[in-house]
This record gives structure tokens, sequence and C-alpha cells, in this order.
């Protein structure tokens, strides 16, 4: 029999709602069984997921310009803590953003800027990985869980190095090894290579993941900071990741041979 | 950065390594695990693991045998800097010697019998114009567009380093060097038609030990080798990827359809071997590394291969002899 809820917990919840409300996501019961999960018992998160939260336009509250929407942000505590210095790099991002964000490059967005970017990205799912494909410039990130740790020394990498756990029902991982060529979101805030990222999946209902990074980056941030977003699973019956090798758009024109061979 | 492993890969860098190594790491180490004939993949019912959704399961690392991509129908010919071969006296020189073309490997092409592309007349000079300018690209599309880190196309890739192959419940996911492919098989309608992908759209499906693979949606943008060969947009392929029943090799098989281009199919026969943590490192055919862990186990892994900016110029090749 189903029990009703008390106006205790009800109140609760509200109370819940309020003290959450400055990140913008709301909690939720947790999931509970009615989640997928794989052979191994573990929430299974394989699907094609795409964020609705805008964060990729600014991380932090922000007005309207013409070409973006407003947004009321998904930093806890609203604004990134940035040392002084990055603060001064972040408003030169900002006034270069039209070229020099890494997107107009093609180049990969990154961890997490693929996870709320706004495109879609699939996730498929072992007990031993997780592999995240991406949409824009179709790249893939492995998120071991394994057992396996961060190689030694310190890596270049894009996505960085991703070392997961699980927590009860919560994927933590572990992410470290990033090239400091990525930003964060369109209007210039960015981590250096120093960045230890710490994110936590967690399924709010099957269809909907909750997704927290907490970014710690002596470099750039006087403290540990925090964002969260929700990631929807795409349900539309055709929906598929289309390759989009963006780099190579630059020099399309010149591919393939003309039929019949003719001249460009 | 000093002290940094660097593992951008970027062609300067691959095509440096591609013409230092061969006196280096591959005659030392990779001699007896590369190969200058095709093994053929033994017949058989799969005795290997499933997954529990019945696919064989081939998941993990594996390469090419035989050379690369620089030379489609004479792999270990002259335009192809493979390790076989005797050492070059300056391994900055492009004047090895190649065994006698009866010593080398076959062409790639395993059908027709000749081993070229049936390419129409058009077609066939426009190949050879390709060729021709490999080196001296006086025009944008005289550059070989893998070198600008596009990916290689269904068949290319398997030519190039090693790859993985990772799969799930209704996939094939092949992690290439160079651009990744999912090949679904789910049964799901293709892509329109109108849109056109540097690796396709591909739906597959298991037959024994076979799997069956057709690509449509192809943009045919990537050459099939730096020889020049190619195919149009209306090309479709068809491969028959075929596992031995132990799962340690694979024979890939891709026909090509394209009345645009060609007088009749062709195809591509690429033979593939299991790379395994007692595969020598040569960063060439095995790209992997042994993670770090507490256990006692062997686990290697591949890292991150994201081809971005910073090419090295394109014409590092080994140059065309008699």
């Amino acid at each position: 029999m189903k029990v009703r809820q008390t106006a205790v917990q009800s109140f609760v919840a509200v109370l819940g709602l309020a003290l959450t409300g400055a990140v913008g996501v709301a909690q939720t019961p947790p999931a509970g069984s009615n989640i997928p999960r794989g052979a191994d018992g573990k929430p299974d998160f394989s699907g094609i997921w795409q964020s609705l939260s805008g964060a990729d336009y600014g991380l932090e509250p922000h007005l309207a310009t013409k070409d973006d929407p407003p947004g009321a942000g998904v930093v806890e505590g609203k604004v990134i803590p940035y040392r002084p210095e990055a603060l001064q790099q972040r408003a030169k991002n900002f006034a270069t953003r039209a070229t020099a964000d890494p997107r107009h490059k093609c180049f990969t967005l990154g961890t997490p800027r693929g996870i709320y970017g706004n495109e879609p990205f699939q996730i498929f799912q072992r007990p031993r990985d997780l592999t995240l494909f991406f949409e824009f410039g179709h790249p893939v990130r492995t998120i071991n869980t394994n057992g396996t740790e961060h190689p030694d020394g310190h890596i270049d990498f894009w996505l960085g190095d991703s070392r997961g756990h699980w927590e009860g029902d919560t994927l933590v991982v572990d992410v470290t090894d990033f090239n400091g060529e990525t930003w964060l979101d369109r209007v210039g805030n960015f981590n250096s290579d120093a960045l230890h990222l710490v994110e936590r999946w967690s399924y709010v209902d099957r269809n909907t993941i909750r997704y927290r990074a907490t970014f710690d980056d002596p470099k750039t941030y006087t403290k540990p900071w925090s964002l969260e977003v929700l990631l929807y699973r795409r349900l539309e019956a055709n929906v598929q990741i289309i390759e989009n090798y963006c780099a190579t758009l630059d020099f399309d024109e010149y591919y393939p041979v003309p039929p019949s061979g003719g001249q460009r | 950065m000093k002290n940094k492993l660097q593992f951008q890969w970027v062609p300067a860098v691959l095509f440096g390594a591609l013409a230092l190594a061969p006196n280096i790491a591959f005659a030392q180490d990779m001699r007896g695990w590369r190969e200058t004939a095709f093994v053929p993949t033994p017949q058989g019912e799969w005795n290997g693991p499933r997954l529990p959704d019945g696919q064989p399961d081939i998941s993990g690392h594996w390469s090419n045998t035989i050379g690369n991509h620089n030379n489609l129908t004479d792999p270990q010919g002259p335009l192809g800097a493979d390790d076989e071969g005797p050492p070059r006296e300056n391994p900055r020189s492009n004047a090895r010697q190649p065994k006698p073309r009866s010593e080398r490997a076959p062409s790639r092409l395993s059908d027709p019998a000749d081993g070229q592309v049936p390419f129409q007349p058009w077609a066939r000079a426009k190949q050879q114009e390709f060729l021709k300018y490999l080196n001296n690209p006086i025009k944008p599309e005289y550059v070989e567009p893998f070198a600008r880190c596009a990916p290689g196309g269904p068949s290319k890739s398997f030519m190039w380093h090693g790859y993985e192959i990772r799969q799930f419940p209704g996939y094939v996911v092949f992690l290439f060097d160079s651009g990744n492919r999912v090949i679904h098989l789910d049964g799901k309608p293709h892509l329109p038609e109108n849109l056109k992908l540097w690796n396709g759209d591909s739906r597959g499906r298991w037959e024994g030990n076979t799997l069956v693979v057709d690509t449509t949606n192809n943009n045919s943008k990537a050459r099939l080798g730096r020889t020049g060969e190619f195919v149009s947009e209306n090309a479709t392929v068809q491969e028959r990827i075929v596992f031995d029943p132990s799962g340690d090799r694979f024979t890939y098989n891709a026909t090509y359809t394209d009345p645009t281009v060609l007088t009749r199919t062709f195809t591509i026969t690429i033979p593939n071997r299991r790379v395994t943590d007692k595969t020598p490192v040569d960063d060439w055919n095995n790209l992997t590394f042994p993670a770090k862990h507490a256990g006692k186990e062997p686990i290697i892994e591949g890292y991150e291969r994201i081809c971005t900016e910073g090419n090295g110029n394109h014409g590092q090749v080994v140059a065309v002899s008699k």
C-alpha cells in the first residue's frame, strides 16, 4: 500500500527545494530501483544525453545578448572564485571570444564542457568502463571503472584522464591530466592544466541524470567550486550521434573528386 | 612542455615516427609480429567468449599486420614505408630498396584478380594526378585529407595505427587513431541519404563469426591510400569482417560499388591481428600502455586520440621510385 506523504514530509521537501535553489537543480527523492541497471547491479547510464541548462552560453548568471539567451547560471554560489590574474584572463577571453573560443577552432570541447555543450553525446557502458562519444568533433572519452589509477606524471589530454568508482548509485569520477587549452563556456570561463575535477553522476529518474562537477585548480581559482546540471535522455526515434568533424569544414570544399573529374 | 608526454598525435609526429622507426623499434621488436603475407583466417564455429547479448566477444586492441596506407595496391612497395626490407643506411633517406614484388605482400585488392582498382579512364587519370602531386600539392585538393586530421574513411582506418574495438548491446564501436565509428546492430534505418559523412553510416549484423556491415552516406572525401585511389559520394560499401574461431585474427573485406567512378566492384582485404600485453610496443601497431593498478593481472589501455591543429608538412613520405 502506498504511504501518503505527511505534512512534515512535504515541508521537508519544500525546504529542500528552497535550500538547493541556488544551483537551479531541484533535489528529488533517490531514484531507487526504477532506473536502468547493468548486470553488475550498478546504474547503467547507456543512452544519448543532452543538457538543456544553457550552461555553454555562460556558467554564471547572465543576461541575453543578440547571439545567446539569458541564464540563471549553474555555479553554486553564482560566481567562479577566480584569482585576480585569472579574472583578467577571462576578461581577455570574453573580449576575443568570437575567434578565441576553442569551439570556433573546432577543438574538442573538453571536460566538462562536452557534457553540457549544446550537442548530444552517447554513453556506452560496460562494468570496466564508460565510453562517452561526443557529437562535436566526434572524440571519445573513457571513464575507467576497473580499479586502475591515473598514469604517472602529467599528460596533456584534451579530455583529461578519468578514473571512476561507485559510491552507492553515484558514479564518482576523478579527472586529471588536462592540457589547459579548453574553455568552460562561450564567454571565456576557463581552467588551467592543473585542474583536478571530481564529477558525480547519479540518476534522478530513468531519463534524467544529475551531473555535478567540482573544480580544484589553484593556478586559476582561489578555492574549489562546483556546478550542477541535469542531463536529459534523448528519446526521439531517429536520434543518433551524427559525426561532426568540425575541423574538416575548413577544407571541405576541396573533396571529394568532382564527378567525371571536372575541375574545381 | 618539458617532461610532459604529448599524446596529441599530429601527423608531423606520426610521419616522423614512420620515417625513423624502422631502424629502431620495428626491426628489433616487431619483425615476426608484422607480416609479409596475408594469413588466412581459419574457418570454424566461434569458440571464444560471448557477450550476454550473444555477440562473439571481439573487444580489445587490434592492428593491421601489413604496411600502412601509403600504397594501396603494393603495400610493401616503393611508396610503402613498411618495416620489411633491409634497414636504410641513413634513416632520413628514402632510398631503401624494396624486396622484389614477388616477395612483397599482395595488393590490398583481393578482387579483381589483377589487384588494381577498376577505374573508369578519367578516374585513373585523376588518381595518377594525385599520386604525381602527393609530395608537391600545388592545389588544395592534392593534399591527402588524412594529413589534415580528417578521418580515414571506412577502409583506410584499418590500414593505419592500431585501434580498439568495444562492444555493447546493439553496437560495435571502433576507436581509430584518427576518427571513430559506431556500427549499429539495432536495425535502425540509415540516416537521410543527403547526409554524407567521412566514415559513412554503418548498420551491421553478425552472421556466425562474421560481422557484416552496410555502410552508406559516404562522403568519400577520404582517399583509399596515399597513392590517390578514391571513390565518389555514390559509393556504397559492404564490409565482411571475418573473425577466426578463437578471436586472435580477423580478415577485413570491403566491397565497393560505385558506378560513377568504377567499371565494376572491387574488394579491399586487410589482415588484422589482436594486440595483447605480450605484443611489442612500437607506438605504431601497438599504441597501448600498461594501466597503473594494484592488481597483478596485466591491463592495457589506449590513451586519448585526438588529432587537431599543428599539422606538419605533408611531404615526409617515401619518394616514388622505379
